[in-house]
C-alpha cells in the first residue's frame, strides 16, 4: 500500500522522470542504430570480411563488459551530465547492434549474393535490396536487445547525472525509502517490457513475409 | 555470338583455363563437360565477367566484354546456378521482376512479361505471390530459369542447373527445358558433369580437361568419333546405345491410327465410333487436350469374342523423351504403342514400337 500511495502522491515527478528516461533512450537508440549499422555495413563490404569477423569476436567479448565500466570511463574522460550519460549509453547500445548486423549480413548465403551479382546488381543494390532485407530479422533482434539494454543501463547512468528513473532508485537507496526505490524499478521494468513489445510488432511489420514462413 | 580467343586464367600458380579458344553460335545449346576442377565453371563465369581472365579475349555480340561495364553486361546475360539463389525475402513475382526492374521497364510490361514467362516454364499463375520457401526443388529451378529469362536476354549461362535435383525430377526438368529452348532459341552455355545430360540436351559439346579444350563438336560427331581415350572413357562403353538417345520421341510421333474422343462421351458411343472407322485405339481427352483415358478394341480370337478395354490412366511418353526412354516405357507397360504429350501435358499423337525398331536396325547396320 505504501508503494501505491507513494506512486499517487508523486505521480507528476514520476512522469517527468519517465519522460526524461524515454528521451534519453530514444536519442541513445537512434545514435546506436545509425552508427552501429554504418560500422556493420563498412566491415561487411566485399573484401573486408576478415575485419568483419574480427569485429564479431570483439563485440562478442564486449557484451560481457558491465555497463558500469563504460559509464565510469565516460565519467572520467567526459564528465558529468545528460550528454556524457547519453554517450555512454550509445557506446553500450552499439554492441548488440553491431554484433547482430555484422553476423546477419555475413551469413547471407553466398549463392544468393552470387545470383545477385550474376544478374547485374551493383554493390549498393546488393547491400540494400538483398543483404540487409535478408539479414533484417537478425538486425532487428540486435536493435531489440539494444533497446532493453539502454533502458536498463540508463538507470545506472543516473549516477553521472543522466537523470530519469534511475534517480528514484539511487535516491531511494540513499534515503532508505524502499517504496521510492521499488517505484523506480517497477516503472523501468514496465517501460522495458512495453518497448520490447512495440519492437516485436515493428519487427514483424518490417521483416519480409518470405522470411517468416516456416518451411512446410 | 560468343567468341573466346586464347583465353587463359591462373589462380595463383595453377592454370585453371589454358589458351582456350571456342566459337559459340547464335541459338545453339553448348554443353561444357569435364571432371570437377577442369575449368568449365571458370570459363562460364568469365563470359559474364564474374571471374576476370588474365590473357586472351572474349567477344560477346561483336563487342569485347572488357569494353562493357560488367553490371550492364550481366543484365543482358541470363545466369542460372545450381543452388539457384532465389531471394527468400521476395515473392516469385518480385524475384522474376528483378532484371526488368533494373532495366527500368514499365510496370505494365513487367506484369505482362511475368505472366508470359511463368506460362513458359509451366508454373501456374498463382505461384507469382508465393515465396521461395514455399516451393519444391523443381519449382525453384523453374523460377530460377524464369528469372534468368525475364528480361529476354540473348544469352543464357547455366551452371549445373539441375545438379541438385533428384534423378526423376531432373529428367522432367530436362524435358521441359528442351521444349522451352525449342520455343525461345537462345544461345545457351550449359555446364554439367553428367555425360547423359550433355548428350540429351546439347547441340554441341565442349569436352574440357585440366583447363584444356579436348574436343568441341556436334553431339553425334563426338559419339561416333571421339578425339582420344579421355573422351572415350567419358562417353563410357555404351556410346552406341547413347547415340540412340539422340533421337527424340517427337521425331516418331504419328498422327493417325487412332481416334480422339471427349472424356465425357459414353463407352458405347466410343466403341461404336471405333468399329465404324475400323480403328482399334481411342484416346479420351478433356477440353484442355489433356489425356484422361484410353480405349482399346482387341481382336476377336476363336475362343474369345472381341474385347473392349478401358484404361483410366494410360502410360505416357513425353515429346522430349529420347527413344531409349520411350522404348523402356513401352517394355515396362507391355504395349506396342503409347500416347505422346508435350510439356503442357497436351496430347500430340502416338508412337509405335515398330517405328523405333526400324531406327534400331538402321543404327546397328551402320556400326
Amino acid at each position: 500500500m505504501n508503494i501505491l500511495s507513494f506512486y499517487l502522491n508523486n505521480f507528476g515527478r514520476i512522469m517527468s522522470a519517465l519522460e526524461v528516461h524515454i528521451f534519453i533512450f530514444l536519442v541513445a537508440l537512434t545514435f546506436s542504430t545509425v552508427i552501429g549499422m554504418a560500422i556493420s555495413i563498412f566491415v561487411t563490404q566485399e573484401g573486408r570480411e576478415k575485419i568483419g569477423r574480427i569485429i564479431l569476436s570483439v563485440m562478442g567479448a564486449a557484451q560481457s563488459v558491465p555497463s558500469l565500466v563504460i559509464i565510469a570511463l565516460i565519467f572520467i574522460f567526459v564528465g558529468i551530465g545528460v550528454k556524457p550519460a547519453i554517450i555512454a549509453l550509445v557506446i553500450y547500445g552499439l554492441v548488440p547492434i553491431v554484433f547482430n548486423a555484422t553476423s546477419g549480413i555475413l551469413s547471407v548465403r553466398p549463392n544468393i549474393i552470387e545470383a545477385g551479382k550474376g544478374m547485374g546488381l551493383t554493390q549498393n543494390q546488393l547491400l540494400w535490396r538483398v543483404k540487409i532485407p535478408i539479414a533484417l530479422p537478425v538486425i532487428m533482434g540486435g536493435i531489440r536487445s539494444s533497446s532493453t539494454i539502454i533502458i536498463g543501463s540508463a538507470t545506472v547512468a543516473a549516477v553521472i547525472g543522466g537523470g530519469g528513473l534511475g534517480d528514484f532508485i539511487f535516491i531511494g537507496l540513499k534515503l532508505q525509502k524502499p517504496e521510492m526505490l521499488i517505484t523506480g524499478a517497477i516503472t523501468v521494468s514496465l517501460l522495458a517490457i512495453i518497448v520490447d513489445y512495440i519492437m516485436a510488432k515493428i519487427e514483424k511489420k518490417v521483416v519480409s513475409k518470405g522470411l517468416q514462413i516456416k518451411k512446410t | 555470338m560468343i567468341e573466346l580467343t586464347n583465353v587463359t586464367k591462373k589462380f595463383g600458380n595453377k592454370i585453371a583455363v589454358n589458351n582456350f579458344s571456342l566459337h559459340i553460335e547464335k541459338g545453339s545449346l553448348t554443353m561444357f563437360i569435364g571432371p570437377s576442377g577442369c575449368g568449365k565453371t571458370t570459363t562460364l563465369r568469365m563470359i559474364n565477367r564474374l571471374t576476370p581472365f588474365d590473357k586472351g579475349n572474349i567477344i560477346v555480340n561483336d563487342t569485347p566484354i572488357n569494353d562493357v561495364n560488367p553490371v550492364e553486361l550481366r543484365r543482358n546475360i541470363g545466369y542460372v546456378i545450381q543452388e539457384i539463389g532465389l531471394f527468400p525475402h521476395l515473392t516469385v513475382f518480385e524475384n522474376v521482376a528483378i532484371v526488368p526492374r533494373l532495366l527500368k521497364w514499365e510496370q505494365k510490361k513487367i506484369e505482362r512479361r511475368i505472366e508470359e514467362i511463368l506460362e513458359l516454364v509451366t508454373l501456374n499463375q498463382s505461384f507469382a505471390q508465393k515465396y521461395p520457401l514455399q516451393l519444391s526443388g523443381g519449382e525453384k529451378q523453374r523460377v530460377g530459369l524464369a528469372r534468368a529469362l525475364a528480361a529476354e536476354p540473348e544469352i543464357l549461362l547455366m551452371d549445373e542447373p539441375f545438379g541438385a535435383i533428384d534423378p526423376i525430377n531432373r529428367l522432367k526438368l530436362q524435358d521441359s527445358f528442351l521444349e522451352i529452348q525449342e520455343e525461345i532459341k537462345k544461345t545457351i552455355v550449359f555446364v554439367t558433369h553428367d555425360i547423359n545430360e550433355a548428350i540429351k540436351l546439347g547441340d554441341k559439346i565442349a569436352i574440357i580437361n585440366e583447363g584444356n579444350l579436348i574436343q568441341y563438336d556436334n553431339v553425334s560427331k563426338i559419339l561416333s568419333d571421339p578425339a582420344n581415350e579421355f573422351v572415350e572413357n567419358l562417353l563410357g562403353q555404351d556410346r552406341n546405345i547413347k547415340a540412340l538417345s539422340l533421337k527424340k520421341a517427337k521425331d516418331y510421333v504419328l498422327k493417325d491410327g487412332f481416334i480422339t474422343v471427349l472424356d465425357t462421351e459414353s463407352r458405347e458411343s466410343v466403341e461404336k465410333k471405333m468399329k465404324e472407322k475400323n480403328i482399334k485405339i481411342a484416346f479420351a481427352l478433356d477440353e484442355n487436350n489433356h489425356l484422361k483415358s484410353r480405349f482399346v478394341l482387341e481382336k476377336a480370337t476363336e475362343t474369345k469374342k472381341q474385347k473392349f478395354i478401358y484404361n483410366p490412366a494410360p502410360w505416357i511418353i513425353e515429346r522430349q523423351n529420347n527413344i531409349n526412354e520411350a522404348l523402356s516405357k513401352m517394355l515396362e507397360a507391355g504395349e506396342k504403342q503409347l500416347p505422346v504429350v508435350n510439356r503442357k501435358k497436351e496430347f500430340v499423337g502416338i508412337i509405335k514400337l515398330s517405328n523405333i525398331f526400324e531406327e534400331v536396325n538402321k543404327k546397328t547396320n551402320i556400326s
